[in-house]
């Protein structure tokens, strides 16, 4: 531990345990238990972190990533502009459009080329759409994560719905490969738009279950109420992103403040929360869930009737030499790809930056003097995925 | 912009709110796809491509099937797999074609696809396409090695169900 | 949805078979029947109607109706029949059978989903033989470090104190394992084992998790102990025994709980927290504390700990009917005789009969509303557990208390009716 460190740390415990330091030197030692939240933990998904902890406090925290480590970004130079596209969805694979989308407007830039209108808008569609699926899932395990296995049924099975529309328009239920750089890879079928309203008229009615049997569940209230405070100074500084600031009270989200695509002529508010606590932290993502569904109206509505929706390329293009960086607002935060290109077919170098790996500095600071009861509700809610954050 | 406020509601009230619809949802319609009796319906005949457009054409990405009247033995579908899945080799097959000097023809592996179809949108010639069948499981490793022979039969998916939404909720069937 | 092996063949089958009646013999004839004669020259044999009942007598009479009821008659009424079937054991064990199924199928329509479906015809009936038999042949796995004689005698401890409890619940008039004049006492004496038990079994798998979990039960088992006994003063207040049949038989009129529904809310809460069930589940919260004190438990011993905590919550519902809802008392719906004009000995007897499908009627009522928070509710967190327990809930049983001795004193009512 460094030295700041040290001293945040003989803080917290004197605040938690609330005895004098001294008293709390040498009784701390024997009164630690070190647990190991790993990867073989059904509350914490492929990814470690050690907590120190002292009666039902927690003292000290070290998240540890690592474990999924693949190396995309290395993988990304030994293949060319288009045959990056299967490997580099499968970080995330419940969010796949999103993070490939960033990656083809990124080689656009490097190719010079333009998506054809109808095109960008089927992105957006995906892109969307996929959204609601991550934000499900995410949902799905949130609940059942405090214990409340109703909460893993429904979004579970209402995710299901949206998957369906997705393999409908893609092809596949999960591993769409459906953007591409310069555009999409097909249009959408016969019967699609009426199917799509359909979907989304029965989902907003089921977004009200949720509320009722969750979100105003006095005891799902008490528990993170004023639990894991994120104020807003603090979440500037560390960096977090997505849902995470947004509840801690800055209306930051991509898509308004950067515009990609055909984000500018859609009509939506950013839905942040003041009270930074972890309840804000998990009905965030709730009411983005709502606007996506006022978006996805929109879209089906202004999309163009005909048009192309890809612009043929030849089958191993070459960039043009310079470097590209374009950032998306996927279910976890900003994601963003700076894409360095040498002339040849192959990248470079490619950076990606992921909004969990940003996140996840935010879980000492939350954890530190909250007690292990609050552990499964703040460290979820921080929106991290662990396969994403170590590529 | 808008910040979120949101009422607080008395304990009691959100404990019979819960139990209202928790209680509700015990009249809804069952959601479960009872799979092997009850198969989800495709619209359309599989994933396929246009090399002329340089489009594709929606449909549901399961195994390939390769047409031997069109083939040519170009190798591009495996070229493109190799940077993927290593999972496409040309192999030689008896047959002669008039377009297909070489007499090769793509082997697929299944164990390896990872089934995104990029070898369709490579193929130029109108001779890989994907179908809407994925119960492609066996008892062998070997087995899942399709031959281009086993690849031009075209597979039988008679899946009829589809989800229905009505006012007692969502079902499948 | 079985499918024979691949290589199945039948000579191979009827080999095995006959092997197997082969081993059955030798063992019967080896071992059972030595066994049964010893047993019989040392314990003397049974008497009815004045006739000793050899082994020979005792098949003939089972073959001639007339002679079979008197004999069903004495076994219904031996101690053992009523320990271990009717009130006693195997009743407890079906009916706790059928609320695990029962409970899967109900959280499944709840969340819009089949439960088990496949184990049986009829939409999964057979689920938990085939759950029992697939425990049965796990091996139970103790850890190195753990202590070996605790750990392995603590579910059989657990079982038997489950089973323990369901000896004094009073099932129909006259029916009941053990009749104690202190039987509300008792039961909640032999409450008091279950958080005792809960911490061995979290000490000696010698780990962290479970430690953690050993703990919590036994904070959270200890803080809802006094609650539950407030709540059940207020019912010994109105009838003025704690005989368990006697409180029955002071129901005769109305419901205790008419007058004390405070102290039957807290009941219901307590024995939410007794039995570790959703909302108060947190000794197992599996995203927290991996499963808590069950994390070492793998095998027939999941399978024994799971068993007596559904006898458990079948002793808690029935404790509730009996305490608050009157029993086995109900409208006589049952006729006096199944067959009019037979006059010779029956087994049947019609308020016994009517007294027991009352009781399991409401008891089952019971046991579905305690299943059902599981299905809307999320984990409470420890404090929020301790402040209710030791604040809210005590002065809830209190103020009941003092309804009921104001309406004792001022002469509304008497143990045993209004007055």
């Amino acid at each position: 531990m460094t030295n700041e460190y040290n001293e945040s740390f003989e803080r917290k415990l004197k605040e938690t345990t609330k005895f004098g330091l001294e008293v709390v030197k040498e009784a701390a030692e024997d009164r630690l238990m070190t647990l190991s939240v790993g990867p073989q933990h059904p509350g914490s998904g492929h990814f470690r972190f050690t907590i120190k902890v002292d009666g039902d406090y927690i003292v000290y925290c070290d998240p540890d990533p690592g474990y999924v480590h693949r190396g995309e970004e290395k993988m990304c130079e030994y293949r060319n502009y288009i045959q990056n596209i299967p490997h580099l969805e499968r970080p995330v694979i419940h969010d796949s459009t999103n993070i490939t989308y960033s990656y083809s407007l990124a080689v656009e830039e490097l190719l010079g080329i333009e998506v054809p209108r109808r095109g960008q808008f089927i992105r957006a569609i995906a892109s969307e759409l996929n959204r609601q699926v991550y934000t499900l899932y995410w949902l799905a395990i949130y609940g059942i994560f405090l214990g409340h296995s109703t909460m893993f049924m429904w979004p579970a099975g209402d995710r299901e719905l949206f998957i369906d529309l997705l393999a409908a328009l893609t092809g596949a239920r999960v591993t769409h490969a459906f953007n591409i750089p310069g555009g999409v890879r097909n249009d959408i079928p016969d019967g699609f738009k009426e199917k799509c309203l359909n979907y989304i008229n029965y989902f907003d009615k089921r977004l009200k279950e949720y509320e009722d049997i969750f979100y105003n569940n006095p005891l799902f209230r008490q528990r993170t109420e004023n639990v894991g405070i994120l104020p807003k100074e603090d979440a500037i500084n560390l960096g977090v992103t997505g849902s995470v600031l947004r509840a801690s009270g800055v209306p930051h989200d991509v898509r308004k403040v950067e515009p990609y695509d055909v984000y500018n002529e859609v009509d939506f508010k950013v839905q942040y929360m003041k009270t930074c606590d972890s309840f804000a932290r998990a009905y965030v993502p709730f009411l983005d869930m709502r606007e996506s569904c006022h978006i996805t109206r929109q879209l089906l509505d202004k999309m163009p009737e005909s048009g192309e929706v890809r612009v043929k390329l030849q089958s191993n293009p070459k960039g043009r030499i310079g470097e590209a960086y374009k950032r998306v607002e996927s279910g976890r935060g900003a994601l963003s790809y700076y894409i360095v290109s040498d002339g040849s077919s192959k990248p470079y170098r490619v950076k990606i930056s992921v909004g969990s790996f940003r996140n996840i500095l935010a879980l000492p600071h939350l954890l530190v003097g909250s007690r292990l009861g609050d552990m499964p509700s703040i460290y979820w809610a921080l929106n991290y995925w662990p396969v994403e954050a170590d590529r | 912009m808008s910040s979120s406020i949101i009422k607080k509601t008395s304990t009691a009230t959100g404990f019979i709110k819960a139990i209202e619809s928790g209680s509700k949802h015990l009249l809804m319609k069952r959601f479960t796809l009872r799979f092997p009796e009850q198969k989800l319906k495709f619209v359309g005949d599989g994933y396929q491509f246009d090399p002329k457009r340089g489009v594709g054409i929606a449909g549901s990405r399961g195994r390939h099937i390769l047409f031997h009247e069109k083939c040519t033995g170009c190798q591009l579908c495996a070229i493109t797999c190799e940077g993927i899945a290593e999972a496409i080799e040309m192999v030689k097959v008896n047959e002669k074609w008039k377009q297909n000097k070489k007499s090769i023809m793509p082997q697929i592996d299944y164990g390896k696809c990872v089934f995104c179809g990029l070898c369709v949108d490579a193929c130029p010639f109108y001779a890989l396409y994907m179908t809407n069948d994925f119960e492609l499981s066996s008892f062998t490793k070997e087995h899942l090695i399709y031959t281009p022979a086993q690849l031009a039969v075209k597979p039988k998916y008679d899946g009829t169900v589809e989800v229905k939404i009505d006012e007692r909720g969502a079902s499948h069937g | 949805m079985a499918t024979a092996p691949k290589d199945f063949r039948f000579g191979n089958f009827v080999g095995s078979l006959v092997w197997l009646i082969f081993w059955v013999i030798v063992i019967v004839s080896l071992v059972g029947l030595p066994l049964i004669f010893i047993i019989l020259f040392y314990i003397p044999l049974p008497y009815s109607n004045g006739e000793v009942i050899t082994p020979y007598l005792f098949l003939s009479m089972i073959v001639d109706p007339t002679r079979t009821i008197p004999i069903i008659k004495f076994l219904i009424h031996t101690d053992i029949f009523r320990a271990a079937v009717f009130p006693g054991f195997m009743y407890a064990a079906l009916i706790a059978a059928t609320t695990i199924f029962v409970e899967r199928k109900f959280l499944a329509k709840m969340q819009l989903r089949t439960g088990p479906l496949y184990a049986g015809k009829i939409e999964g009936i057979l689920q938990l033989m085939a759950d029992g038999l697939k425990l049965i042949s796990k091996e139970i796995i103790a850890p190195s470090g753990a202590d070996k004689p605790i750990f392995w005698s603590t579910p059989i401890i657990f079982v038997a104190t489950a089973a323990a409890l369901t000896a004094l619940i009073p099932v129909a008039p006259g029916w009941v394992v053990s009749d104690l004049d202190v039987g509300l006492l008792a039961i909640f004496a032999i409450l008091g084992f279950f958080p005792l038990i809960a911490l061995l079994f979290s000490w000696s798998s010698n780990s962290k998790y479970p430690f953690i979990g050993g703990l919590r039960a036994l904070h959270q088992m200890i803080a809802f102990e006094i609650p539950f006994i407030l709540s059940a003063l207020s019912i010994v207040l109105l009838s003025a025994s704690l005989n368990l049949t006697d409180i029955v038989e002071a129901q005769y009129s109305f419901w205790f709980f008419a007058i004390a529904p405070l102290s039957a809310f807290v009941f219901y809460i307590s024995s939410l927290a007794e039995l570790e069930r959703v909302p108060f589940d947190l000794p197992e919260a599996e995203s927290e504390i991996v499963a808590g004190w069950l994390t070492e438990t793998s095998g027939m011993i999941y399978g024994l700990i799971q068993l007596g905590t559904y006898l458990k919550l079948y002793v808690l519902a029935a404790l509730f009917v009996i305490l608050f809802m009157g029993g086995w008392m109900g409208p006589q719906i049952f006729p006096q005789d199944l067959i009019p004009g037979y006059s010779g000995e029956k087994i049947y007897n019609a308020t016994v009969v009517n007294g027991i499908f009352w009781f399991t009627i409401k008891t089952f009522g019971i046991i579905m509303l305690i299943l059902l928070p599981r299905g809307i509710n999320p984990r409470i967190r420890i404090d929020i557990l301790l402040h209710t327990g030791w604040y809210k809930l005590i002065v809830l049983s209190f103020i009941n208390m003092f309804i009921v001795l104001a309406m004792i004193y001022g002469g509304v009512i008497t143990p045993g009716g209004l007055q």
